[in-house]
């Protein structure tokens, strides 16, 4: 029955996807407030190899060490971001890609810890220790009628799938709220802002520190997700390659993050076919993209659009 | 005294935009503000809020000293403002631009705000139906959910006022309210800005509109060039004849030869 739809290299890429979705809101957080950060890599770096390391050589369980890492990089958010609030814009972007870079050279360097650019091996995967709780509760894969190997894998999706749930609860529910306002008049026009009695300070760290905060998490599963990191792994291209989750989908919207990192994710996984242009073509639909809708996909009209074609087909 | 300017001078590199400007403001005063382009009255408030830091001289609001105060400290005591050139959140409705107006005057924090705890609701409630009555004073209720960038130009310019007095402010700072607006709007603005008066609002105004100051104010101050040209009653600063020559220039009789 399951165990012959389920398929552990899609798995896989729903394990991808729903990391991605975190980074992609570790980009939309500081961006509801008017800051353009790149440095998500940087801080999913934090983030993976601090619950990495912790893992391999103290043996702590993975939900401290991962949650250890995320907040990690929540106080180095902090730290960066209360010198980034003189910058913004394009600024502010420039100056957290050279932190994220800062962060990449320091992995490299600090070789007696982190094996340098060779990066660490042997990380305790996450789905292999769900599996171990699960035996041990008593839980064969077997009664299910799955293989280990696609238990491990199916655990992992769910976890990852819960916890995207609860930050999307999170992201969007202080959206909604005098914080989420505070971060939108921050965001369109920060000394109105200010003069209407909104802690500019407070809210822009805040932001930025929420942000890092996030991309540490989604680093600290990623390395127990796929059990081996290197510094190339939070390079500047994975920087921009979150960004355009969030720009891709529609930065307005928390939903346009999903949609980006879901959309982007599987699309290289289905030019599989066409192996060698496949960045090509996602080049080119990226460019397409831009010129035809900058704000992205997914933006605040087509949504209200959306809702009104449907309440006037609900009423008539 | 609600209001109270010390000596305040306000230089940008070699412009003195201000120089050495004292007056003072009395509960539940209108108090205008003219003079010509450039005189200085926006640099004035914007001292007052502190989003620029006069280079010296001293504020006082209901006693204490607010010079220096970050200017988000500044709405928290009391002081609310609008914009010359419009700044409202334009992507936001006009609901929510009022609501940010309250912001100073609820407090829930991230945790309360993201668990909707019961006090955070009763909060937000209370909050929604100040902004819905702050709305409808200015006449805007049924536009609430409407973005603020698609409101029409009279109908911004009232919703900055509302969105300013949702913080409860003591003194209410409008810069050229009535700017751009016609007849009958500018009417309508005449008896919005008596009602907040009556709600025991002051307020300090700053307006080319001269038949609009004079019948609103109870004084008025005229800077020129930075400087404090005059003081007084309406009628005072209608016949005084620094300010005629301010505004309308000298007779040159030389030139005539």
């Amino acid at each position: 029955m399951l165990g012959e739809v389920l398929n552990p290299y899609y798995l896989q890429v729903l394990c991808f996807i729903l990391i991605n979705i975190m980074l992609a809101l570790s980009v939309y957080v500081p961006l509801s407030s008017g800051q353009l950060s790149l440095g998500s890599a940087g801080f999913m770096g934090i983030g993976a190899y601090t619950s990495a390391l912790l893992a391999i050589h103290f043996e702590l369980p993975l939900y401290i060490t991962i949650l250890v890492g995320a907040l990690l990089a929540g106080v180095v958010g902090i730290i960066v971001g209360i010198p980034s609030l003189r910058l913004t814009g394009v600024y502010l972007a420039i100056a957290t890609l050279g932190f994220g870079e800062v962060i990449r050279v320091f992995f490299i360097n600090w070789e007696n810890v982190t094996k340098g650019s060779v990066g660490l091996t042997g990380i305790p995967q996450l789905g292999r220790s769900l599996l171990n709780v699960a035996k041990a509760a008593g839980l064969e894969p077997g009664a299910f009628g799955l293989r280990n190997n696609q238990f491990v894998y199916l655990a992992l999706a769910i976890l990852l799938l819960i916890i995207v749930s609860v930050l999307l609860w999170f992201v969007i529910r202080q959206k909604n709220s005098r914080i989420g306002r505070a971060f939108a008049s921050i965001q369109m026009d920060e000394k109105a802002a200010e003069s209407m009695g909104i802690n500019i300070t407070y809210y822009k760290v805040l932001a930025f520190a929420q942000g890092a905060f996030i991309a540490g998490l989604a680093g600290a599963l990623f390395a127990h997700t796929i059990g081996f990191i290197s510094p190339a792994d939070f390079s500047y291209h994975r920087a921009v390659e979150i960004l355009i989750f969030t720009v891709f989908g529609g930065s307005e919207l928390v939903i346009g993050s999903v949609f980006g990192a879901v959309i982007l994710t599987l699309l290289p996984e289905l030019l599989r076919s066409v192996s060698d242009y496949r960045y090509i073509l996602y080049g080119i639909m990226l460019v397409i993209l831009m010129a035809v809708r900058p704000q992205g996909i997914l933006d605040v009209h087509l949504l209200l659009r959306m809702r009104g074609k449907r309440m006037t087909r609900g009423t008539g | 005294m609600v209001l109270e300017v010390k000596n305040i001078t306000k230089s940008f590199g070699g412009i003195t935009a201000l120089k050495n400007i004292s007056f003072s403001i009395q509960q539940g005063e209108i108090y205008g503000l003219i003079g010509p382009n450039g005189a200085g009255k926006t640099t004035m408030f914007n001292c007052i809020t502190n989003l620029v830091e006069p280079t010296s001289g001293e504020i006082f609001f209901n006693g204490e000293k607010i010079t220096g105060l970050k200017p988000y400290k500044i709405t928290e005591k009391g002081i609310c403002r609008t914009y010359q050139n419009i700044r409202l959140f334009p992507k936001l409705t006009a609901l929510q631009n009022v609501m940010v107006g309250g912001h100073s005057r609820v407090n829930s924090g991230v945790f309360r705000s993201v668990l909707r705890v019961k006090s955070q609701k009763k909060e937000e409630q209370r909050l929604k139906e100040k902004a819905e009555e702050l709305l409808a004073l200015v006449g805007l209720e049924q536009w609430k959910d409407q973005f603020a960038e698609n409101l029409a130009y009279g109908q911004q310019r009232r919703l900055e006022i509302a969105r300013a007095l949702a913080s409860n402010p003591t003194l209410l700072l409008l810069d050229e309210p009535a700017a751009g607006m016609n007849e009958t709007e500018t009417e309508s603005l005449f008896e919005l800005i008596k009602t907040i008066q009556s709600m025991g609002v002051t307020v300090l105004i700053i307006e080319h509109d001269m038949s609009l100051v004079m019948r609103l104010c109870d004084r008025i101050t005229v800077l020129n060039f930075g400087e404090k040209l005059a003081e007084g009653k309406p009628e005072e600063i209608q016949n005084n004849e620094a300010v005629i020559e301010a505004y309308l220039g000298k007779e040159e009789e030389e030139s005539i030869a």
